[in-house]
């Protein structure tokens, strides 16, 4: 890269540029796959060689995984579980991101761990997720190797109500929030945003922006007296950002989602927070305009 | 006295590694330091060991010890962050919060700053996700972080809040460090505080420094520098340290008792220690002029 490159002025010197893809690992695929169905997301692929599913809805795609191999760690057998396992940035150059990352310290995934054959570099983040890297988006595209269209389903589907992503919320041990600021500077520049300064509708934590400004890391950590709680470091809840949420939490209830009915005073539109579903899945609606990169592609 | 905050360091005691945390627990300890070959040379092999060590109900202080890592090109930075990361797996296995790294004496490795917070700092990156913290110790015959003060000036350059400082006393007082400015270090970037004393004066060669710190070191308290230690103890509290505070005497002697025999004097260590705080903290009282 060279340094008059545009993006090294405004700090964002990997092209980070969204999110390209959403992965969940799941031991009830079927259960999970219909309950994104109801966010308003469409199956239109099908991996090759793997019990695993690619699904949908604007410039959105959720990867549905429910191959033994890539169950997290803490699974436990008899417990229904689905986990969000991996988030790919889209970026300028993904081996550049990748070894940059690298340098600063990340872990390199074992080959093979993840769901492509097509070889996406990534590193080990939160728990026993992965951030992977991809670029190449618009004349190519990473899904082409590994899936096989399902025939007959749509393959651009339309957003329902504007949805894009918005961002990833991490849980975190107490008093660790310095210490994955830092993480998420030095690995991809991510900036943590004035203290107190949130969107959507729970005001917690601290919140990361992505250098492109166009999706945000919630670090929340857990609740005062909350000893006896099991609580582990990972990524927990994907936030959908939406330009108006009473018109999308209306769309979705239409379509059988439940939401979490808040303290009034905290039904100002700027957020939403589904109920908890079988397997410890839950969805945020956060008011946002369509995010500018989205709006590019 | 809150034996909270104080730990043995396993180098401090003989025997097998469940006398070790039997003879720790029964003293009242709640926190041990473990090596590394601690659990590697388990007769049980390491798996046992981490189980031992978990259902000891004794919590690690931390993991020792990352020797070399620091400053280092192209394949033998490669390897030591390979050992440095096998190391992290070991703390995780045994719920150890902390790896110390203590500074170079190798004579491959660049004694330049940058270069030295910025492989720190790539380690720190690397224990994020294991929830682990680095502490970094100067070594008083590192080859180029000798004293406290340029330990803590690498791990500022580095400016990760995963990575802290590993004061210890034994090489503090080998090399004469500074003391004054402590109560300036932030409390937050102190990563654990490592007490032991020694019992003559000065450690004049790099030698008697190596062969003090190797066998001859006493618990705090029983050593000839306690007016030193007494100031170094105050001015951590003076300046908001609430950590842990880790005994680690490493002498041969006390490897010939028996273990409870030995954390018998780390009690007493640990009641001389608080008091040096608790005295230093009636002398704020009274400065203040108020009855509290």
């Amino acid at each position: 890269m060279i340094d008059t490159d545009h993006d090294v002025a405004t700090a964002n010197p990997l092209g980070i540029a969204g999110i390209e893809f959403i992965e969940y690992a799941s031991t009830e695929p079927l259960a999970f796959g219909s309950l994104i169905e109801q966010m308003g997301f469409v199956a239109i692929a099908r991996h090759r060689s793997r019990e695993v599913t690619l699904y949908r809805q604007g410039d959105m795609n959720i990867v549905v995984n429910a191959d033994k191999r890539s169950r997290p760690s803490s699974a436990r057998e008899d417990m229904p579980a689905t986990v969000i396992s991996a988030i790919a940035l889209r970026v300028r150059d993904a081996d550049l991101a990748y070894r940059h990352a690298i340098e600063m310290g990340a872990w390199a995934i074992q080959t093979r761990v993840g769901v492509m054959e097509l070889n996406i570099p990534g590193v080990h983040g939160a728990g026993d997720s992965i951030l992977y890297f991809v670029d190449r988006v618009g004349d190519f595209s990473i899904y082409d190797v590994d899936f096989k269209p399902i025939p007959g389903a749509p393959q651009r589907p339309p957003a329902l109500a504007g949805m894009h992503f918005f961002g990833v919320v991490q849980s975190i041990d107490e008093g660790r929030q310095p210490e994955w600021c830092d993480f998420y500077r030095q690995l991809m520049h991510f900036d943590a945003l004035p203290e107190g300064e949130f969107f959507g509708a729970v005001p917690k934590g601290t919140l990361l922006a992505s250098p492109c400004r166009s999706f945000y890391l919630q670090l929340i950590e857990p609740p005062p007296g909350a000893g006896s709680l099991q609580w582990e470091e990972q990524l927990v809840r994907v936030g959908f950002g939406v330009p108006d949420v009473a018109a999308a939490v209306q769309a979705l209830q239409e379509r059988g989602i439940v939401f979490i009915d808040r303290d009034p005073a905290q039904a100002d539109g700027k957020g939403a927070l589904t109920r908890l579903y079988k397997g410890g899945v839950s969805f945020e609606l956060v008011v946002s305009a369509r995010a500018r990169t989205a709006e590019a592609r | 006295m809150n034996l909270s905050n104080f730990g043995l360091d396993s180098i401090t005691l003989a025997g097998p590694l469940a006398a070790r945390l039997a003879a720790c627990r029964a003293a009242g300890f709640s926190q041990i330091m473990l090596w590394g070959r601690d659990l590697a040379a388990h007769p049980g092999g390491i798996e046992d060991a981490v189980k031992l060590v978990r259902e000891s109900g004794v919590r690690v202080t931390g993991i020792q010890v990352m020797r070399d890592y620091e400053g280092l090109d192209g394949a033998l930075h490669e390897y030591k962050l390979d050992i440095a990361r096998q190391l992290l797996r070991v703390c995780k296995a045994v719920g150890a919060r902390l790896l110390i790294v203590s500074a170079s004496t190798s004579r491959h490795a660049s004694g330049e700053r940058e270069r030295i917070a910025r492989d720190l700092a790539k380690l720190a990156n690397s224990a994020v996700p294991l929830g682990i913290r680095i502490g970094y110790e100067a070594q008083s015959w590192g080859r180029h972080v000798q004293s406290w003060e340029q330990a803590w000036e690498v791990v500022d350059l580095a400016a990760h809040a995963n990575l802290g400082v590993v004061l210890d006393s034994f090489h503090m007082l080998a090399g004469g460090d500074e003391l004054e400015a402590l109560e300036d270090l932030p409390a937050e970037k102190i990563a654990l505080v490592q007490l032991s004393d020694f019992m003559w004066r000065d450690l004049r060669s790099v030698e008697e420094r190596i062969e003090t710190a190797g066998h001859l070191r006493v618990f705090p308290g029983e050593g000839s520098h306690s007016a030193e230690l007494s100031n170094m103890l105050r001015r951590l509290d003076r300046g908001g340290y609430r950590g842990s505070y880790s005994l680690e005497v490493v002498n041969d002697d006390y490897l010939q008792l028996a273990p409870d025999l030995v954390c018998a004097r780390a009690l007493t260590a640990a009641k001389w220690i608080t008091d040096q705080v608790l005295r230093r903290s009636l002398q704020v009282r009274a400065y203040a002029g108020r009855t509290l």
